[in-house]
Formats: C-alpha cells, structure tokens, sequence
C-alpha cells in the first residue's frame, strides 16, 4: 500500500501579474513617458493550481510567453507571487531561505552559472564550499557525474572553449553536486543539436530514477516531454490547459505528424488520400498527415510513386495541438 | 565557523583566478594606472622645479609622496570586482546568484577583497619601480597613532566605495540601458574628480572644498593620504573618520534599501 | 650624306614634337580634367555615405535618450572639472614651465578640441574588435565599399558631436584672450589639420594591429593614456619621455605644437616639417593596413 508522500510542490491560486510601461514611438512619446507613464498589467499567470509529489518528474510545455518560465521563478524564489498559495519543499519560495536554497537547484538554458574563463572544475569547487558540500561526497558526486556526462576530459578546458553541449553537461553538474531534492530545468535542450540533445534527456530520465529528485522542467521542444515526463502540464496564456500523463496527451491529440511534398509535376491529388488526410493542396505544395508510426514508410512510398521535388517530415506543431486541447475545452 | 571560513576563501581563491585567467588584460590595466601617476609626478616635479618651496600647503616631499602614495591607496580602495554587478543585472545573469546559499553582499565584498590583493602585488611592484626611476623624496610618516588612523580610514574607505558602487549597481533594476551609463557618470566621473586622484584637494578654492566636504568623495583618496602626511593630526583626524564613520552607516543602510526596492521592481517587471 | 642624315633627324625630332603637342592638347588635359572629374564623383560618394553612416549611428545613440543624456552629462562634467582643476593649479603655481594660465588651459582645449573631433569621427574604431570576433569584419570586407573607410569612419559618435561645439568655442575663446597675429592663427589651423592627420594615422594602425591580434582593445587604451599625456605642455615631461612622446608617438606634434604656434613659438619651417612627418605617418599607416588585410584574408577564419 502505497504510504501518502507530502507533497513536494503545492500549488494553488497562483496569480502573477506585470506591470509593464507602455512607450509611444517618437520623441514626444519617449517624453511623456518619462513624465506619465502608461501602465499595463500583462496577466502571466490566471490562477494555477497544481501539485508534485517528491521524485516526480513533470514537464510543462507551452508556446513562448506561456508562462511556464514565470512559474518555474515563482517556485524558485526569484518572483514573488500576486496572489496564491506556493510552497516548496514547506518553505516560501521566495523567502529565499538558505536552508531552501541548499535544497534546490536552477537550470536556464540561456543563462550559465558556469564562470566563463576558467576551467568548469572551478566553478565546482565553488559550489563545493557555497552548498558546504563534504569533501568525500563531494568526490563521489563529481566522479559519477562526469563519469555519466562523459566529460572527464574537459574539466581542465576554459568553458568559454566549450561546445554548448559540453556547457550545458557542466552546468548540470554544477546544479547536482549538491544532491538538490528539487530540480527546476528551464529550456535544457535549447539550441543544441539532436545528438546532445538526446544525451541530457536520458542523463535527466536516469538521474530521476536514481536519486528520486523531483524533476521541473519546462521545455518548448516535444521531444523533450516524449522522452521524460510522464506527466505533463500543457499551459497556454497563463492557464492550465492540461495535466496529466503524456500518453492521453499523446495518443489523443499528437498522434499525427506532417508531410509537406513539393511536386515535380501535376497529380491527382486523390491519390494523395490514400496514404494520408489532406490539410492542404496549393500546387506544388501538398500538405498531408499520416500517423505517426507510418511516417516514414509513408515518406518512402511518397518518394517512389510520385513526383517529389522536395519532402519534409515535420512533428505537428506544439501550437497547434494545444491550439485543439484549447478548442476541446478539455477539462481535467 | 569554519565550513564558512572556507566558503569565502573559495569565492576569494575563484575570483581571483579569474581576473587573473585575464593576465594581459589586468597588466594593460596596470600600466595604465602606472602612466597616470607617471604623468602627475612630471606635473608637480615641474611645478616645484626652481626656488618654489611650497604651494598649496605642500613642499615638494608632500606633494611627491601624495602622487606616490596613490598608487597604494587606489589600489586598496578602488580596486573592485563590484561594477560587474550592474551588467550581471541587466543581461538577468543575476538569477543564478540570487539562489545560491550565501549573502550576495559579502559574496561581492569578498570578490572585491581578492581584486585589490591582486591589484596591491602589482602596486608594490610598481611603486619601487616609480621609486627607483624616480628617487622622488618620500616622505615617510613616523607617528604611529597616524599610521593607525591611515590604516582605519582606508578600512573605512573601502566600504564606502563599495556602497557607493552597489548604489550605482542598483540603476539598472529601475533603467538596465543604463547599465554602464550609470557607472561611467557616478563611478568614473564623479569618483576620479572629487576624491582626488588627479589632484590633492587643497588646490581647490575653500568655497569649494567646503561643499566636498559634505560628500563621502573626499574620503575615499584625499582623506586617508591627509593622515598619511599629516596635514590632518591629533583632534581634527579623529573628527574626520567619525564623519567617515557616519558615512559608511549612512551608505550602507542606503544601499540595502535601494537593493531591496529595485529587486522588487525587478520582480514587477519580470525581467 | 651626313648632313642629310642629320637634317632629317631634326625634321622627324620636330614632326615628333608637334606631333606630341598635338596629343597633349587634345587627350591629356582633357584626361586630366576626365580624372578630377572622376575623383570628384568617388569624393561625393564617400561623402554621401559617411554621412548615411553618420545617420544611422546617431539614429541609434537617439533611441535610447537615456543614454545619451547621462554620456553627455558625463562628457561636459567631466570637461568643466578638468578645466576648473587646471585654472586652480595654475592659478595657484602662477606658472607651468613658464606658462601661465590661460596659456596652460589652452594647451589643454586643444587637446580636447583634437581628441573630441577624432574621437566623434572615429568611435567605430572601439567597436572594431566586436566585428573582427563575431565574424562581422568578412560581411564589411565583402562589400564594394572600402573597408577601411567603414571601420574608421563609420560610426560618428553623436554625443561627441554635440559637445564639439561647446568645445570649440571654449579654446576660441581662450585662444583670443592670447591675442595671436593672423599668421598665428593660420599656423594654429594648419597645425591643428596636422593632429588630425596624424589621429587619424594613430587609429589605422590601431585597427591595423586588431587584425592581426585580438588585443585591440588594450592597444586602443595605451593609445588613449599616451595621447592624454598631451592634455599638458609636452615641456612639463623629462628626456627619454619627452623625445619618446616627439618622435615615436608624436604627441607633441600632435597637440602641443599647434598650441604653441598661436603663441607664436613656433616657425614656419617646423610647421613644414611637421607636415611631412605627418605626411609620412599617414602613409605609413596605410601600407600597414594593407599589410594586415592581406594576412587576414590569407588565413582562415
């Protein structure tokens, strides 16, 4: 029988509003601002309300300006909420308590906490001495850190000479050796290549599993959630559209991927039907959609039987299929 | 006590890597200030050239080790890690900080610490070398009750500066254009004048100096080299680091305040 | 036979002359005229897009108002307390190696009036490192536009600018409180050219040096310290530092020397020489201009 786990995250009635000054275009505008400024609240977050429960791994997954950053701040400590109710780990967040702040770690994809000239294992043995990490644990960590990553021979390089990929390997060491209960991961994956890519992703999946560290991560790109969570939180214009397990999500609404072809010559466009639906013909553009377990022998038919001049796969936008969960109205 | 202990002496040991991982950079940085006390030696040594004994208050000693001494007393007082912080605010690099377990204020003032040690080597350095290029008369201070008031208005000194730099960090919270904007106007501009780093006050006219006096600039360079060659002794030294002391307090408390309001107006605007 | 020989020479010699002449008149100065005609056109090609250039730059200083406020604050305040500082030294020492106040504050305006006016023509320089590192540098090479001429020159710095007139004024008037003959005033002017041409040179070489190594920045620093070693009579400095700022890095003539010709210090023929130091200066910069493009482009990025 499954003991009830405190819950790690409580979340309910988040609010978060910003105010943000408005300014005209030309040099009477830049000096009314400066005299009058015009004031807007841009509503960031309508009232969310979740829980994590300790070793969850969970995703939220949204367009930019969703929100999903901005709630990821909140739990961490750098916003103070509107309204709401937010505690982790029991604190206020953003009390930023040294004991919570020992117990937590933050990961923007953009934003290195790696010090740029020196070689990475510098910054670790800072973190060693500001999380007060034992010596002997401290070793253990980063040995198996780098060992999993794979980056034993580039403790010595200055980051700045760091692949983004190797950066990002670093920067998650960084973030682990203080075996922080909760992991808060912002766009982990942003801009490196599938390979690597796909290397953060299983070190997140194995990391979860072995340690039962309660896993946030927010994330723009599909493929992230496919491969980790199983929960995921679909937000949208600072409202929950979405929260669940990834396979309702999956074998409801994504269950399709795109064909785009460029025909060489006119065809019958009805011959088209019968490998998949047709969301659009505007000749020599054809638009189809075949699940995605037959794309790719879908793709391989197309290129035999019909005059491709150009193909493309492509994954059904995330807009789009929150676009329809939005439509449904799905409720949870 | 000690996990503490160790913890600053890390963020010194990393900060000081760093500035270092920039050698030729720090050593142009260097000759540059070598340059500039080059220039003002040339300045006052022809001035006091021919039969002038003295001018301003100053005989040619004085006002030769005043020059020399600058290149101690900046080191010790101005060298400073801190103005990165209005950068680090700006780009929003400052997230990364704000979560780690340790009091963001000492994490910077130790940062500072390890610039000026780093800056104080290359200082000692610099100043036999001036000494022996130049054999300028230096004058050096006996009293030891001075000497003491030297040390604790350069103590007092650095935490000024500091102050006035975070007060300045704290511009971009409100204007992060004005990131640099900020620091050339107060910190290179108003600092480079008022304290004294071209010239010994006393050249100015006593209107003038009156109303510096009202400012915590004076007591960054002038002041603390004033004990040194004591042009201000006994009662009226004492006085003046009680006004440094007032300063230091009125400053800090300052700087925590306007901290704690541009964070929340950081947090406003969701940067 | 000799004699026709000789006779027929002579009359081939003059056919040739007229024939010479002849070419002259009507291909050679009209040539001439075809060339400055052309240089006329490239002239006002340049012009046109220096100060499209110009445009832009100041475009972009002027959106952000902030900014430009607090620089240009900053510039001024900065000029009225180094004025203030100078004028109470002197004031107060009576002399500066046998100048007296005013003589020294115009010693000092012409620095400024020199360093300002290469410093608003050439601020594009201290951006040039950011475009040698980001890759910037091949997109400017690749257009047909002279490369040099963009980094040098194409980023006229606004604020600079609108501080030139304050400054100018300032060393006019200080200038006429001298009481110089015309002929002071014209040496002053030319001398003051002089400075420019030799800023100028200063600052290819400066981009000169940042192709080949990235230290541009420090290079452009060393520049600066060295040249605002001019903000006082070059007197005031002992040997080897007076002949290194005379001859290596000419500062003296850069600065000093036009003061002193409005004070009449100064002879025509140092005025000459000057010219052709200068001269020789800007020529040599361009050969080592050139001579660093040519590694860039013959190495990979």
């Amino acid at each position: 029988m499954r003991a009830s786990v405190n819950n790690t995250v409580v979340v309910n009635g988040l609010v978060k509003n910003f105010e943000v000054t408005e300014k005209e275009p030309g040099f009477l505008g830049g000096m009314k601002s400066l005299v009058s400024p015009q004031k807007k609240t841009v509503q960031a977050l309508k009232s969310i309300s979740f829980n994590v429960e300790s070793g969850e791994l969970i995703g939220f997954i949204g367009p930019n300006g969703a929100g999903k950053t901005t709630t990821l701040k909140i739990l961490s400590g750098l916003l103070y909420p509107t309204s709401g109710f937010v505690q982790v780990l029991g604190f206020e967040p953003w009390r930023r308590d040294q004991k919570f702040l020992k117990q937590i770690s933050l990961v923007m994809g953009q934003k290195n906490q790696l010090w740029w000239d020196l070689p990475a294992r510098d910054t670790f043995e800072l973190n060693k001495a500001i999380y007060e990490i034992p010596d002997t644990e401290y070793r253990e960590n980063l040995s198996e850190l780098v060992k999993i990553l794979e980056v034993e021979d580039l403790l010595g390089t200055q980051v700045r000479r760091l692949s983004l990929g190797q950066r990002m390997r670093m920067e998650l060491i960084a973030a682990l050796l203080h075996k922080p209960k909760v992991l808060f991961l912002d766009e982990p994956t942003i801009g490196l290549d599938v390979l690597a890519q796909q290397k953060i992703r299983d070190f997140i999946y194995d990391y979860n599993k072995k340690y039962s560290a309660t896993i946030i991560l927010t994330s723009h790109n599909m493929d992230d959630l496919i491969d980790l969570a199983r929960r995921v939180i679909i937000i949208n214009k600072g409202k929950i559209l979405f929260d669940g397990k990834l396979e309702d999500i999956i074998s409801k609404f994504a269950k399709d991927k795109i064909i785009r072809v460029y025909l060489d010559k006119s065809v019958d466009v009805k011959r088209f039907s019968e490998i998949g639906e047709i969301r659009k013909y505007n000749f020599p553009l054809v638009v189809i959609s075949v699940p995605r377990e037959v794309s790719a022998v879908a793709a391989a038919e197309l290129l035999q039987n019909f005059p491709v001049r150009d193909l493309t796969i492509e994954e059904e936008p995330v807009e789009d299929i929150i676009r329809r969960v939005f439509k449904e109205d799905y409720i949870k | 006590m000690n996990v503490l202990l160790k913890k600053y002496f890390q963020i010194f040991k990393t900060s000081f890597n760093q500035e270092f991982a920039y050698r030729l950079s720090f050593v142009m940085w260097r000759v540059r200030n070598v340059l500039q006390v080059l220039v003002a030696l040339f300045l006052w040594d022809t001035i006091f050239s021919g039969d002038r004994n003295e001018l301003f208050g100053y005989d040619r000693n004085k006002i030769l080790t005043y020059v020399l001494g600058l290149v101690f007393v900046k080191a010790f007082v101005l060298s400073a890690r801190s103005q990165d912080v209005a950068g680090e605010i700006a780009r929003g690099e400052i997230i990364n900080n704000l979560l780690k377990p340790v009091d963001y204020f000492k994490y910077w003032l130790t940062r500072d610490v390890s610039s000026k040690v780093l800056n104080l080597v290359f200082a000692v350095g610099e100043f036999f070398l001036l000494y022996l290029i130049f054999k300028p008369p230096f004058y050096f201070q006996e009293n030891i009750f001075q000497i003491f008031l030297f040390s604790v208005s350069i103590c007092l000194a650095i935490f000024i500066y500091f102050s006035i730099l975070f007060i300045v960090n704290t511009i971009p919270f409100w204007a992060p254009e004005l990131a640099w904007g900020g620091h050339f106007l107060i910190t290179v501009i108003m600092v480079e004048f008022l304290s004294g780093i071209f010239f010994p006050l006393d050249i100015l006219p006593d209107k003038f100096l009156n109303i510096l006096n009202f400012t915590p600039f004076p007591y960054l360079i002038f002041f603390p080299l004033q004990i040194y060659l004591g042009k201000i002794s006994g009662f009226s030294a004492i006085k003046g680091i009680f006004v440094c002391v007032s300063w230091v307090l009125i400053l800090l408390f300052l700087m925590k305040f306007v901290w704690q309001k541009g964070l929340k107006v950081y947090q406003v605007y969701g940067r | 036979m000799e004699d026709k020989d000789i006779s027929s020479k002579i009359k081939f010699q003059n056919n040739w002359n007229k024939l010479k002449l002849w070419l002259v008149g009507n291909f050679y100065f009209p040539i001439k005229i075809q060339i400055m005609a052309k240089f006329m056109k490239r002239l006002a090609y340049y012009l046109a897009i220096w100060f499209k250039m110009s445009r832009n730059s100041f475009l972009v200083i002027f959106s952000r108002k902030s900014v430009l406020f607090v620089f240009l604050a900053g510039k001024i305040i900065r000029f009225v307390f180094q004025v203030l500082l100078i004028f109470f030294l002197v004031n107060g020492s009576k002399t500066l190696a046998g100048y007296d106040s005013n003589q020294t504050l115009f010693f000092f305006l012409t620095f400024v009036a020199i360093d300002s006016t290469s410093q608003f023509l050439f601020r594009e320089v201290y951006r040039f490192r950011n475009y040698v590192v980001t890759g910037d540098f091949d997109l400017i090479l690749v257009k047909p536009f002279n490369s040099l001429f963009r980094i040098l020159l194409g980023g006229a710095d606004a604020v600079d600018l609108i501080t030139l007139p304050f400054f100018y004024l300032s060393l006019f008037y200080v200038g006429s409180l001298l009481s110089p003959s015309s002929l002071d005033v014209l040496l002053f002017i030319l001398l003051i050219v002089v400075g420019l041409l030799i800023s100028t040179a200063f600052h290819i070489f400066v981009i000169s040096f940042g192709i080949i190594t990235l230290e541009v920045d420090h290079v452009s620093m060393i520049y600066r310290d060295v040249t605002n070693m001019g903000r006082f009579p070059v007197d005031i400095y002992k040997e080897p530092v007076k002949s290194f700022l005379t001859f290596f890095i000419p500062v003296a003539i850069m600065v000093t020397l036009p003061a002193k010709a409005l004070m009449g210090r100064v002879s025509f023929i140092l005025v000459i020489i000057s010219l052709i130091i200068s001269a020789l200066f800007l020529f040599i910069s361009l050969k080592f201009w050139n001579f660093a493009l040519k590694k860039y482009t013959s190495a990979s990025s």
